[in-house]
């Protein structure tokens, strides 16, 4: 093996491989990654068996060959390097990475004894751009549970719809739904699909560093989902659980709707939760006819309340949510017209964005004692 | 030794990682072993599946001629693997539990649940009745044990004898034990089963030495169908013991009357023991059971407090489990949490609980010292403790020091001033701000979180 190419662009993508690279010691070969030529450059792969992810970089491929290194002084020594033309060559099983003024060489393992990250690709289902992805996506993920106890409810729902997707996400306590609307060549799926993506996958797909359109491909047989930029590949395997039945959750009334500035309620909610920290991070939204008085309290400490500007159509009600949960959708949002509906201070409350049908955040209140 | 071609497939694969189980470290086990299944073993090929292709590939790579040799000599066949990809298998997972938003609409009356449930009409003695399979909590840690002893419940005498189950406190082999003799009980309530510890055993062989009443002694024991003794490594050194369990042993074995042990160390193991004991202790199936992961702590944790007729939120639960190892400690946290919720009359909160874990750590943490954390932490980052200490602040190193502080001050409690001089005289903002960011991440369970499980466990262990 042995090919040459610019350490500037190896490097711009070293850092994402990164993401797939296991922290665990014990299985080695996953301590490292993969490096494979390819026609017009090489091929890098990484995975901790959760994810995988490939990435390809551009490089003039003198001898074709394939090998696996350790990964993180691999990275860390490219990452050092100034700018120039490196070359990579294999000596007596030693990877030679070698610029102007310095020579590196690593031990290697054979690259058949690396995991193949998949078999096919599957169908691809979808291309959407990553921007509208990134931001319909990350106010859903937010929503989902950490806790892969729950498989269920450690992923993000991808649903058909006619226009694209219905991304849905919960742990239990709260639940973001959004449309994701697909549009131009290649939209939506063309099969009826409904598939649980864990949440890190998602997460990770967020987290890709180019805007580049992205196409997911889907293998029911070997129950995978891939994602894949022009040069980035992330692949991880679906959540086989069932979805909790989110619409019929989904309050089909309320009582109240109160209609605020996010950005003002989100101040209140900063302010508030300086008092809720020590009492179970319990905030109370008031909602009174022109305001949302914010109200939080610490026996032992103090208690505050901040007014908020609304516009209150119906009853005057009364709700207590964890700080966190408000906080966490408050800041995930970007629009500032905001809505809240609820029905009493027992059921959930429904956030959405004013004008638009395509998105709703349900949180569990508090049950607090008077 | 059962040679049989009979084996189920299920069985088989039991078996089949119960050996590999003894070559590789659990950590690898449990990634690569957790979900595996061997679907069918028929016409020589053997039909594995596994939850990726990326565990596919790795385990035919690394572990193909293992496998192949193990099915080869229990079937004595040639087979060939054939690995393919499959969704998980969920079936070994409770039902789901998916949170308050999801319950209907029954609110308020949770008094309801704390009415336990009916006992069946008499139990055996010294077994616990509400000790059952049904309320163990299986996860990769424990799957084979478990798995092994309702075999044994169901396959008296035939298929595992002894059973030997191995493994530290607090991990379950007792409720496994009284499990296999109450599922044996409720379905043939005529058999005659012994539950014994080992220390009853030997007081009971010391009293009939002492009352010239051995002969009822021996009856007693060598008429049983179902034999099982708790912490069988009590006999150690007892030369009489020993030789009456040994004679019991092999009588009980020859009337196909099925024996469990319980232990916490395998059978060689066992210091002082006669070696025809301890080679026959491991004639039958040998199984181990780990600390119970994070996963398992958190449903053992909800099984519990459902038992106290509290609603337990996962993410309470999850928290208790990741901070606290052994098991036992775990239930009288719960006890505590519980307690304090009631009294107050509040919901139970992660707040709530941290409360309580907080008192708990002051009781325990005493003995662990700053320097220990911090040489476990550059032994686990391989980085030196003088660079930790240092001026520099490469990537690899930042990490590793904020790893330090954090547990600097989440397991001992250390003011900010305390761990900014101990890692080399830095100002308490730098600590402030690792410390913050370190907890952001766990409570993101970002990667770092399982670095840091792993050192807090070194750091106990």
């Amino acid at each position: 093996m042995k090919i040459t190419l610019l350490a500037e662009s190896l490097q711009k993508k070293l850092s994402y491989l990164n993401h797939a690279i296991s922290t665990r010691t014990d299985l080695p070969i996953l301590l490292n990654i993969l490096i494979e030529t390819e026609a017009s450059g090489i091929k890098l792969s990484a995975t901790d068996l959760e994810i995988g992810i490939e990435i390809t970089v551009p490089a003039e491929v003198v001898e074709e060959g394939s090998i696996s290194v350790p990964a993180r002084s691999f990275i860390e020594l490219v990452n050092s390097l100034p700018n120039e033309k490196l070359t990579l060559f294999l000596d007596k099983n030693m990877l030679i990475v070698e610029s102007k003024k310095t020579k590196s060489s690593f031990q290697t393992t054979p690259a058949s004894d690396f995991p193949k990250l998949y078999e096919d690709k599957g169908a691809m289902i979808a291309s959407v751009s990553f921007v509208g992805l990134k931001k319909d996506a990350s106010i859903v993920v937010l929503s989902s549970s950490t806790d892969t106890g729950r498989p269920a409810l450690s992923g993000v729902l991808f649903k058909k719809e006619d226009e694209g997707f219905l991304l849905v996400g919960t742990d239990g306590y709260r639940l973001s739904l959004k449309h994701h609307t697909v549009t131009g060549e290649g939209s939506g799926a063309k099969e009826e699909m409904s598939i649980i993506v864990p949440a890190k996958v998602v997460r990770e797909v967020l987290s890709m560093k180019d805007e580049n359109q992205i196409a997911i491909y889907l293998s029911r047989s070997s129950n995978q989902i891939i994602f894949e930029q022009k040069d980035v590949l992330l692949v991880g395997r679906l959540i086989e659980a069932e979805f909790p039945n989110y619409e019929r959750i989904i309050p089909s009334d309320h009582n109240s709707k109160a209609s605020f500035d996010r950005e003002a309620l989100l101040k209140a909610v900063k302010i508030c939760s300086i008092f809720a920290r020590e009492a179970a991070n319990i905030i109370t939204l008031s909602l009174k006819k022109d305001m949302i008085l914010v109200s939080s309290q610490t026996p032992s400490l103090g208690e505050n309340t901040v007014e908020v500007e609304a516009q209150l159509v119906g009853e005057e009600n009364e709700i207590a949510f964890n700080a966190r949960y408000l906080l966490e959708i408050l800041s995930g949002l970007t629009q500032n017209e905001i809505t809240l509906e609820m029905t009493g201070p027992l059921n959930p409350g429904v956030f959405k964005i004013k004008d638009d049908a395509s998105f709703l955040h349900l949180i569990m209140p508090i049950r607090v004692q008077q | 030794m059962t040679k049989s071609t009979s084996l189920s497939s299920e069985q088989l694969w039991i078996e089949v990682l119960a050996e590999i189980k003894k070559q590789v470290s659990t950590a690898n086990f449990l990634t690569l072993f957790k979900h595996t299944m061997l679907l069918s073993c028929e016409d020589n090929i053997a039909t594995i599946t596994t939850p990726s292709t990326m565990i596919s590939d790795l385990l035919k790579k690394r572990f193909g001629k293992e496998i192949k040799t193990l099915i080869d000599a229990k079937t004595s066949g040639d087979v060939e693997l054939l690995f393919i990809t499959k969704p998980l298998d969920r079936q070994a997972l409770s039902e789901e539990k998916s949170g308050p938003l999801f319950e209907t609409e029954s609110s308020g009356d949770k008094t309801n649940k704390l009415k336990s449930q009916p006992l069946a009409v008499g139990h055996l003695p010294r077994v616990r009745p509400e000790y059952t399979f049904s309320t163990f909590a299986v996860s990769g840690s424990n799957q084979l044990a478990f798995t092994a002893a309702s075999t044994v419940s169901k396959h008296m005498g035939t298929y595992y004898n002894p059973l030997f189950i191995y493994g530290p406190v607090g991990v379950g082999k007792t409720h496994l034990m009284h499990a296999v003799a109450n599922e044996v009980y409720q379905k043939s309530p005529d058999q005659k089963i012994i539950y014994i510890t080992s220390e009853e055993f030997t007081n009971e062989v010391v009293d009939a030495i002492r009352t010239n009443s051995t002969a009822n002694m021996k009856r007693r024991f060598r008429s049983a169908s179902l034999l099982l003794i708790d912490d069988i490594q009590f006999i150690e050194g007892k030369e009489k013991v020993q030789e009456e369990l040994f004679h019991t042993f092999n009588i009980l074995i020859d009337n196909h009357a099925q024996i469990c042990l319980s232990s916490d160390r395998p059978p060689h193991e066992i210091k002082k023991l006669e070696k025809r004991l301890s080679s026959r202790f491991a004639g039958g199936l040998t199984v181990d059971i780990e600390a119970p992961d994070v996963e398992l702590k958190t449903a053992i944790l909800q099984m519990k407090a459902e038992k106290f007729g509290h609603n337990l939120p996962t993410e309470v639960a999850t928290m208790l489990a990741e901070r606290v190892e052994d098991t036992r400690s775990l239930e009288g946290l719960l006890l505590r949490v519980i307690t304090q919720a009631s009294t107050t009359g509040s919901q139970i909160t992660t707040e709530l609980a941290q409360k309580a874990l907080g008192i708990m750590k002051e009781e325990r943490s005493s003995h662990i010292h700053a320097e220990d954390v911090i040489r476990t932490v550059c032994d686990y980052f391989g980085v030196k403790t003088t660079q930790i200490k240092g001026p520099k602040r490469d990537a690899s190193l930042v990490k590793a020091r904020q790893v330090a502080m954090y547990l600097l001050k989440e397991q001992l409690g250390l003011t900010f001033v305390e761990i900014g001089n101990l890692l080399g005289g830095r100002d308490h903002t730098t600590i402030m701000y690792g410390v913050e960011k370190m907890e952001s991440l766990v409570e993101n369970k970002a990667k770092i979180t399982q670095d840091i499980m792993g050192i807090t466990k070194s750091l106990r262990g």
